[in-house]
């Protein structure tokens, strides 16, 4: 390399890196109405493969479901313009909205609902199967009705049809290639994807056909992976991205550097699950320790900034099914939780447990609770495993083989379906599973035949949340609400209890 | 990254050092070329030995995960079957490598795409960055030292050399933080995370790419300067530098033409040697700013024990750093006069 | 030959910040005001003060008691990988100039195969798939650096094989043994220490990099690379906060490069005297 031509490149360089400095992003009309969010990709693109329940943020970018949820929880007509139960509870049927495509041109009829559910409980590796347990078939009724024929009484099903169950994927396409959907949506969502790198970035464009699209003024939405915690507010603030979550400590950081910040009710609760399988909590004295041994005001004071709300269940206490006679219970006790521990016979420092964690969990989290158990005596190590990897999935949530492990529930659209979640035989986030306590799973059963709008409904939930927080060694910590910074071109964030959409969202 | 070589000794030029210094005609070079392509096949294996052995190592199967939750032990044996896990190792190596060279990575255990295709779209993230750094370490690394080699002994090269000694102290990701700091928070002209394709948008491309690279080519930089002012303060002490001042030779003729070239050997050396620790130590900055290169790639991959994924980013990278190291070979072999007639 | 090096300034004060460093390296724990790992939750994200010297984390730990209680591990870390590094680069080194041609070449090759590894990313990756705890992340760094002692070792070696003296002691009827204790020993030992005190830096600066990206480390265990990540995190709350770790990191980093070259500056005088 000559020395000449050294001195040209250094000045191209410099030139270019001026340009770069003062040009910064250049003002393209497409540009206006873009907005660039980052979150988690799903664990598949495809409703019926996707695992976990945070999915149903991005899966709803690409996928409009059969209902959805107003910001109070409430059921509301999306796909379906309606629905009736029989008079016995038997049959249910959802009316479809008239002249309803997907992406790939495939009408969104009752013939292609009818398909994806069968999909969802034929296909080898469905995660909706248990989901749609009360189904025992469906059968079109005219190109617009899809009736459902159910096998047990299940008023939660409109609920449930809100999210990712009821994610309506193109038969088309699926049945194309089933491996490509979880690569590719194609569904009649909100958008359309146009680009996708895995474990990168999924770009979307605006789906003019969404049922809903008038109230779509977002043109164009980049989804990018979470950025490293540490650098979210600079990412923000330098304009490389619009929208993210942030944690809750970071909140007066975002406000001082002029993000706007939107808190939202969220079911967001955190937990410490416990294995009753395993030693030494195959001891219910030593779990019932564990739970007097949890200072949950200290966690939401030293980890929330006051932002969270210490709940013993999985549900924050706002929510209709969380249990007002559960929420004294099991408070604060150290020296009751060394008594547990001593007629167990665990001398103090004698008894070591290992807690998995995930680097995802609320910073400082793992390392308080770690804290709090040895207070009473329990000593702990923690162990480390990533998040949304194979290797979470399959340790935690498939193989259960922690003893104790550091989660959380971001919530689903029907209460019933999160108690499962977290309670029943099937649910990923039981750690004690397929164990599920009997009174339980009976209550559970009540609580779908009962109508929603019945007086005994909200009793009956709220004794299943009951049973379960008992009954289940699972220790429920708090509840953080959704934090969500942007920059200020975007507003009119649109967060519901389980989701964040895009209904009614602007850009400047 | 920081100093993992030592300011190079004469014997530490990247492989093949003994045949560099023999060129003198075309004919020499296609010889050294040839020579070097022969050393270089079996490095290239035994590196790739190395990264399949590091999978086998693991101990990971990828038997379990694709047989799903509810497998036998009878399916999972079948599946190990299929994908030749029960033969020896020497043969699984001799199968993938065979695989590898016919462009075939496998496929990741993770999602199910394929190792190449992942790799692909990593690869222009990872090369801008790399890229962009050592064209900046070249420069600023050159420029630094010349300075420092020319005014030896001076403030400036006092000032350099301390530079130099602090930033090849600092573990990079402090660099990246101050930049980010500095150019995304306090001034905000630049984002601090993301990746815009050059073709896309080349100005937002560059916008994207420089914090990155800069904070990755200081380490560069600083190596640099320090190797190329040694060279010269040695070089332009040598007696052939008083007999061309004698001869009336004017001072930049001397200092470009006759010293630069010799003292820019070792200074090569060094940059080969910083090849890895480019292409390698983009991990952290794609870290921090958030761009999923191939580095995060590999990062990610293993964590969740995606082998076929790992493995397949350290091959591409070893084929990155074999060719980078081939190109300075062949560059110190035409520019070594000195070394020349020395031997 | 200390009494050489303390001569050039910049090694008597390397010289001091090391003494500090293997003092809290050995001492650390127990020169800490405060548990390392208690948390005070009334006082979360403290600036330095009269209590807590260097303020408190985000969990209301005693930053300064953390960084003294970190630099046992962050220290031994280094040389541990250096201790792997050495024994996996300077026997080869020598064997490879005194055992046969076979031998060296696929010695040379092996060197040169691990010196085209991409550094951090195969650190990462061994780390990760071996069980990523501490142990593993060292042992993988050790053998990546193993090529910087093996090439000097070697360097070394080869200067003095076929030098004349050996020749004459081989003549006056030495062991091959006692040539390799006597004459080689002396001969290679000042390069590998250079190259030791330089990579002993360089570790440091790696593990830390490590420790940034959660490799390595597992929590509430403190790391100076741990707590400047974790400061760096922090830096809106305590804009100061990573100033004590970075500094330790470079302060001792720098001491064991300029050691490093003034080993190497006295080792040259020497030969030409």
């Amino acid at each position: 390399m000559k020395a000449r031509s050294l001195a040209g490149w250094a000045v191209l360089l410099a030139a270019a890196l001026a340009t770069a400095g003062c040009g910064g992003s250049g003002d393209k009309a497409a540009e206006k109405a873009r907005v660039r969010w980052a979150f988690m990709l799903p664990t598949s693109w495809d409703p019926v493969t996707s695992r976990t329940g945070a999915d149903i943020n991005t899966v709803s970018l690409a996928y409009a479901s059969l209902t959805r949820l107003d910001k109070d929880g409430n059921v509301q007509p999306a796909l379906a313009q309606s629905w009736t139960y029989s008079p016995d509870g038997r049959t249910l049927t959802f009316q479809l909205r008239d002249k309803l495509k997907f992406t790939d041109g495939t009408p969104l009829d009752a013939a292609a609902v009818k398909a994806f559910f069968e999909r969802g409980k034929t296909q080898k590796d469905s995660f909706l199967r248990p989901e749609i347990e009360s189904i025992a078939s469906f059968d079109t009724d005219g190109p617009l009705r899809v009736v459902f024929h159910l096998s047990r009484l299940d008023y939660q099903l409109p609920y449930v049809m809100a999210g990712r169950v009821g994610a309506i994927a193109s038969p088309t396409a699926a049945a194309k290639d089933k491996a490509k959907l979880a690569l590719w949506p194609v569904g009649a969502g909100p958008f359309k994807m146009v680009e996708f790198v895995p474990e990168s970035h999924a770009y979307f464009v605006k789906n003019p056909d969404y049922w809903d699209a008038a109230n779509i003024h977002v043109e164009r939405l980049e989804l990018t992976t979470l950025s490293e915690p540490t650098t979210t507010i600079a990412s923000l603030v330098s304009g490389a991205i619009d929208v993210a979550s942030i944690g809750p400590k970071r909140v007066e950081e975002a406000r001082a550097r002029k993000l706007t910040v939107t808190t939202a009710p969220s079911l967001n609760a955190s937990d410490l699950m416990i294995n009753r399988n395993k030693p030494p909590f195959d001891d219910p004295r030593v779990a019932e320790a564990v739970r007097y041994a949890i200072d949950r005001g200290e966690l939401v004071k030293t980890l929330t900034a006051g932002l969270g709300t210490p709940t013993n269940q999985p549900f924050p206490p706002h929510y209709f099914a969380f249990d007002p006679q559960t929420r004294d219970k099991w408070a604060y006790d150290p020296a009751r939780a060394k008594a547990l521990l001593a007629q167990a016979g665990h001398a103090p420092g004698s008894l070591t447990v290992e807690i998995v964690i995930n680097p995802l969990i609320n910073e400082g989290l793992p390392e308080l609770l770690q804290a709090q158990l040895g207070r009473v005596g329990i000593k702990s190590r923690l162990r480390i495993v990533p998040p949304g990897s194979s290797s979470w999935q399959s340790e935690v949530y498939i193989a259960k083989r922690p003893a104790t492990a550091v989660d959380g529930t971001v919530g689903r659209e029907s209460p019933v379906q999160n108690l499962l979640a977290v309670y029943g035989p099937q649910g990923i986030m039981n750690l004690s599973g397929p164990y599920a306590p009997p009174a339980f799973l009976k209550a559970i059963d009540e609580v779908r035949a009962t109508p929603i709008d019945a007086p005994q409904y909200k009793e009956r939930l709220q004794r299943a949340t009951r049973l379960g927080a008992e009954q289940s060694p699972s220790v429920w910590l708090f509840s953080t609400p959704f934090i969500v910074a942007t920059r200020s071109r975007v507003k009119h964030l649109n967060i519901v209890p389980s989701q964040i959409r895009w209904e009614g969202v602007t850009v400047e | 990254m920081t100093t993992i070589s030592e300011p190079a000794p004469p014997q530490a030029a990247p492989i093949v050092t003994g045949r560099t210094i023999r060129l003198r005609h075309g004919k020499a070079l296609l010889r050294h070329v040839g020579g070097t392509l022969g050393i270089t096949l079996p490095v290239f294996f035994i590196a790739t030995l190395i990264t399949f052995l590091l999978g086998v190592v693991s101990g990971l199967d990828p038997a379990a995960g694709i047989a799903g939750d509810a497998a036998s032990p009878e399916t999972v044996a079948r599946i190990r079957t299929d994908l030749g896990l029960d033969q020896p190792v020497v043969f699984q190596y001799l199968h993938w490598i065979g695989g590898v060279l016919r462009g075939d990575l496998g496929t990741s255990w993770f999602n199910g795409v394929p190792a190449s295709e992942l790799i692909l779209q990593r690869l222009p993230i990872s090369l801008s960055i790399a890229g962009v750094a050592l064209l900046v370490g070249v420069v600023f690394g050159l420029g630094l030292g010349l300075v420092a080699g020319v005014r030896h002994g001076g403030r400036l090269d006092r000032a350099i050399t301390l530079f130099a000694a602090l930033v090849s102290s600092l573990p990079p990701f402090v660099v990246a933080f101050v930049l980010i700091l500095i150019f995304s928070l306090w001034l905000g002209w630049l984002p601090s995370s993301g990746y815009v394709p050059f073709a896309d948008d080349p100005i937002g491309w560059l916008a994207a790419v420089s914090i990155p690279a800069v904070a990755l080519s200081v380490d560069v930089i600083a190596d640099l300067a320090r190797q190329l002012r040694t060279g010269l303060v040695v070089a332009l002490s040598e007696n052939y530098v008083t007999g061309a001042v004698v001869r009336g030779l004017s001072r930049r003729r001397i200092l470009f033409v006759h010293v630069l070239r010799n003292a820019s050997g070792p200074a090569l050396t060094v940059l080969a040697l910083k090849v890895p620790m480019l292409i390698g130590g983009a991990v952290v900055t794609e870290a921090i700013f958030n761009m999923p290169g191939m580095g995060k790639l590999a990062a990610d991959s293993a964590l969740r024990g995606d082998v076929p994924v790992v493995q397949g980013t350290l091959v591409v990278s070893i084929l990155l750093i074999l060719a980078c190291n081939l190109c300075v070979n062949i560059l110190l072999g035409v520019l070594q006069p000195a070394a020349r007639r020395r031997s | 030959m200390i009494r050489q090096l303390l001569r050039y300034p910049s090694a008597r004060a390397a010289f001091v910040i090391l003494a500090v460093v293997a003092v809290l390296a050995v001492f650390g724990p127990f020169l800490a005001p405060h548990d390392p790992l208690a948390q005070d939750g009334s006082a979360l994200l403290q600036p330095p003060g009269t209590r807590y010297w260097l303020g408190t984390d985000a969990l209301g730990r005693d930053v300064f008691s953390r960084l003294l209680a970190g630099s046992t591990v962050s220290v031994l870390a280094s040389l541990l990988s250096v201790s792997i590094g050495l024994v996996l680069g300077v026997v080869p080194g020598l064997l490879s100039v005194f055992l046969g041609r076979r031998f060296e070449w696929i010695n040379l090759r092996v060197i040169d195969a691990l010196m085209m590894l991409p550094f951090l990313v195969f650190a990462i990756a061994m780390t990760a798939m071996l069980g990523n705890g501490l142990v593993q992340a060292m042992f993988a760094v050790g053998i990546l650096i193993t090529p910087a002692f093996f090439r000097v070792t070697r360097a070394a070696a080869l200067s003095i094989a076929n030098a004349e003296y050996i020749e004459a002691a081989r003549l006056m009827g030495a062991s091959t043994s006692a040539i390799l204790r006597r004459h080689v020993v002396a001969k290679v030992l000042p390069p590998v220490a250079v190259a030791a005190a330089s990579m002993t830096g360089a570790c440091l600066s790696i593990v830390a990099s490590l420790t940034f990206l959660g490799i390595g480390v597992v929590p509430p265990d403190p790391t100076w690379g741990g707590l400047l990540a974790t400061d760096l995190a922090n830096l809106y709350d305590r804009p100061f906060g990573p100033v004590a770790p970075a500094l330790l990191i470079v302060a001792t980093v720098w001491a064991l490069n300029a050691l490093a070259d003034a080993l190497r500056d006295s080792g040259r005088k020497e030969t030409a005297a």
